[in-house]
């Protein structure tokens, strides 16, 4: 009876809204036989990512309060007092993660299979722009994370914008809704990340997916057979009707399990590392932290620490716009020929060379080797051997380099800030005077430190530097020594 | 058909399983966080306070640190711990040794200092082995540095060298520059508790009668007595090294 009941509903609905019969042949069209593979989920691996962003998105921001004084609360409140608040909070974190990757994971097979050439050039250019929407979304849901990583990611975009030739203040004052950061900026964050890039992202996506409908999956690519605007859609037609298959059920089965796969891998990561932060209240007057940004943008991070200054606001401007552009040309560039990565190596090079630069660089962006080590003064403890057989004074110069933080940027004994030169054995590097002009002016990337050393402290900083060489290695003297005496 | 029913429903008690696992057993899970950033800046715990503020000077295990040796009953019995207190609190002005209360620009609650106290106290004092010794007062005021002079010659000129410009064991005590950056009382805590860990005797001394208070306070007079009104202009200086 129930049954009975539950089929006169949907046939009810059915007859109203006719989505049945709207969605059948969407389902049931054909696709060729060869791209039912594993190598073509990604595309829905990503979609299935963004609805689960969308549904642990909605359930955090029933509980985040977007306002510059309670926003770090709520998530602290999340984290330790709603119950499986954190769950929801590592889900939302590592799902962006994965999506970003299984979003650049697609591209790259779109990429190699030559999905991007003709007639999908619309599509490809379409899902630039969602990559851009993505990575939006990455960076606004970063800021929400409104702590010190936050705090000073956000004020690092802000004076990247600021560079911009002319607009640039303009710029900044639409992006944090005044001159600096403030109450304003968290609400339009908010606002972005909710309400606009969402809607933008889900617009593009729908052309995005009626583009692949209307004009068919990209066929599996076959070296030797070439794309001629003339020719292919009629060769393809013709390829679907005599050896294609209905997409339900057997593509989108390897679509639902791939689908799947990536979703519990993102509640497994969830479960097992849990949420992302916060780490700190974000007050600006809290200067000892070292801010990092979320796993994606690592690779700009390191890269905007090693550029050359010089080279900075030339990159940072052009390099944006080059490299979108050259996405959005790309199928016009070469929109026809050859299809298949075997006979495309310049392409499988380029793809490589790019994953090998941002590998490297994320690499590079955990380890951060240029950040200096904020509790390095205090924590990292002067080897023992630097310290037996010293002299008062050398002792003395011992604490200096401590209590003036040498150590945030120095190692000692392999302990210590990588930013500068390691001090072991820099008295055979340096003489006496090397030591102090290097002190007192800096140099090299190194601050001055004259005007906040006194001279009896300069003194003892020297002198304990310079017992700090090999055994077998004298300390370093000026050529013109017995001139002017033994310096 | 019953295979397919069985399997329908292994999977159904599956998934029940696994959504009581995650309702119920959510807070054994491993990637709940444990605490809060602020909660992490408040432990009260010694070793991690210690091993953050103060080993970078005082040494991993506080002692064989460029800074006073703190792993030393000797010291821990000579300062009062309101004293010790007081100095981690506002730090020593024109040292090394900075303030490190919040409320002083520090990172450390009163709580945490108390803590950082008693763990030293609880971990590195050692009463017994001073019982029955005369140790000298923490405080003293300055003696006659003539005095000084000759307690220096007896008790430390062996080491230190006639005129406390380094001898055979020990070294330059009187450089200005060093004697520009130490207090008075550290001078007095050394004479006193010494550095054991790097070789100097305390107020016992190796041979002979233990200094007293008075020929303490003289002999700190004497090398204050050698601090120069202008110090460490390297141009100025006799080279070193």
């Amino acid at each position: 009876m129930p049954m009975r009941f539950a089929t006169a509903i949907a046939k009810w609905l059915e007859d109203r809204t006719g989505l049945g019969a709207a969605l059948t042949p969407i389902l049931g069209h054909t696709v060729p036989r060869r791209t039912a593979s594993f190598w073509y989920v990604f595309g829905s691996s990503t979609l299935a990512l963004f609805a689960l962003q969308v549904a642990t998105g909605v359930c955090l921001a029933l509980v985040y309060v977007p306002s510059a004084d309670q926003a770090y609360q709520s998530l602290v409140y999340l984290n330790h007092g709603a119950h499986l608040g954190w769950f929801l909070r590592a889900a939302h974190f590592w799902g962006s993660n994965a999506m970003v990757l299984v979003l650049v994971v697609h591209m790259l097979q779109v990429f190699l299979f030559g999905a991007y050439k003709y007639p999908r050039e619309l599509t490809w250019i379409c899902g630039v722009f969602l990559l851009l929407c993505t990575l939006g979304m990455a960076f606004t849901g970063q800021v929400l994370r409104w702590d010190q990583d936050a705090y000073w990611g956000l004020g690092i975009g802000a004076s990247i914008a600021s560079r911009a030739p002319g607009i640039g203040p303009g710029l900044v004052h639409v992006l944090l809704g005044g001159p600096i950061i403030g109450g304003r900026t968290l609400s339009r964050f908010f606002t972005v990340h909710v309400f606009l890039v969402p809607a933008l992202l889900m617009a593009l996506l729908g052309l995005h997916l009626w583009l692949v409908l209307r004009l068919g999956v990209n066929e599996w690519p076959m070296p030797g057979r070439l794309v001629d605007r003339e020719t292919y859609r009629k060769r393809y037609e013709e390829e679907v009707q005599r050896d294609g298959v209905p997409f339900f059920p057997l593509a989108a089965r390897k679509d639902m399990i791939a689908m799947a796969a990536v979703v519990l891998a993102v509640l497994v990561c969830a479960a097992l590392f849990g949420p992302h932060g916060p780490r700190g209240f974000p007050d600006p007057t809290v200067i000892d932290t070292a801010p990092r940004p979320d796993f994606f943008f690592l690779w700009l991070f390191a890269l905007f620490a090693l550029l050359p200054a010089w080279t900075e606001t030339f990159i940072l401007l052009v390099g944006p716009v080059v490299a979108i552009g050259f996405l959005v040309a790309l199928p016009f560039l070469s929109g026809a020929g050859e299809k298949s990565w075997l006979r495309r190596p310049g392409s499988v090079l380029a793809a490589l060379l790019i994953l090998l630069a941002i590998g490297t660089l994320t690499g590079l962006g955990t380890t951060s080797p240029w950040s200096p080590l904020m509790d390095g003064w205090s924590a990292t403890p002067v080897p023992p051997i630097y310290v037996k057989g010293r002299s008062a004074l050398e002792l003395r110069g011992a604490l200096v380099l401590q209590f003036k933080q040498c150590r945030n940027c120095h190692s000692l004994g392999g302990e210590g800030g990588l930013r500068g030169p390691a001090l072991d054995g820099v008295a055979s590097r340096l003489t006496r005077d090397q030591l102090i002009r290097q002190v007192l002016q800096g140099g090299g990337n190194m601050p001055a430190y004259g005007k906040n050393l006194s001279p009896a402290e300069v003194t003892a900083l020297v002198a304990f530097m310079q017992t700090l060489h090999p055994v077998d290695e004298p300390v370093a003297r000026t050529a013109a020594g017995p001139l002017l005496g033994p310096r | 058909m019953r295979r397919g029913a069985s399997q329908r429903a292994g999977s159904g008690a599956f998934l029940v399983l696994m959504l009581g696992f995650f309702v119920l057993g959510c807070d054994s899970l491993p990637g709940r966080p444990k605490e809060s950033a602020e909660e992490a800046a408040q432990s009260m715990d010694f070793e991690l306070l210690y091993a953050t503020h103060c080993a970078g000077c005082h040494g991993a295990d506080g002692n064989l640190g460029p800074a006073l040796d703190l792993h030393d009953p000797v010291y821990l019995a000579l300062v009062p711990p309101n004293r010790l207190r007081a100095v981690i609190e506002d730090g020593v002005p024109g040292t090394a040794m900075t303030a490190f209360a919040k409320e002083r620009g520090g990172s450390l609650t009163e709580p945490q200092i108390e803590a950082l106290v008693q763990g030293m106290l609880a971990r590195w004092s050692d009463a017994q082995s001073l019982r029955g010794m005369a140790l000298p007062p923490y405080a003293g005021p300055l003696g006659d540095p003539r005095r000084g002079a000759e307690v220096y010659a007896t008790a430390c000129g062996s080491c230190h060298g006639g005129e406390g410009r380094g001898g055979k064991k020990g070294h330059d005590i009187v450089d200005s520059s060093y004697l520009a950056l130490v207090s008075d009382q550290a001078l007095r805590s050394v004479v006193i508790a010494g550095r054991t860990d790097l070789g100097m005797p305390d107020w016992r001394g190796t041979r002979g009668s233990p200094l007293t208070s008075q020929q303490g306070s003289d002999v700190v007079a004497w090398l204050a007595a050698h601090r120069a009104p202008v110090v460490g202009r390297p141009i100025f200086e006799k080279p070193r090294g």
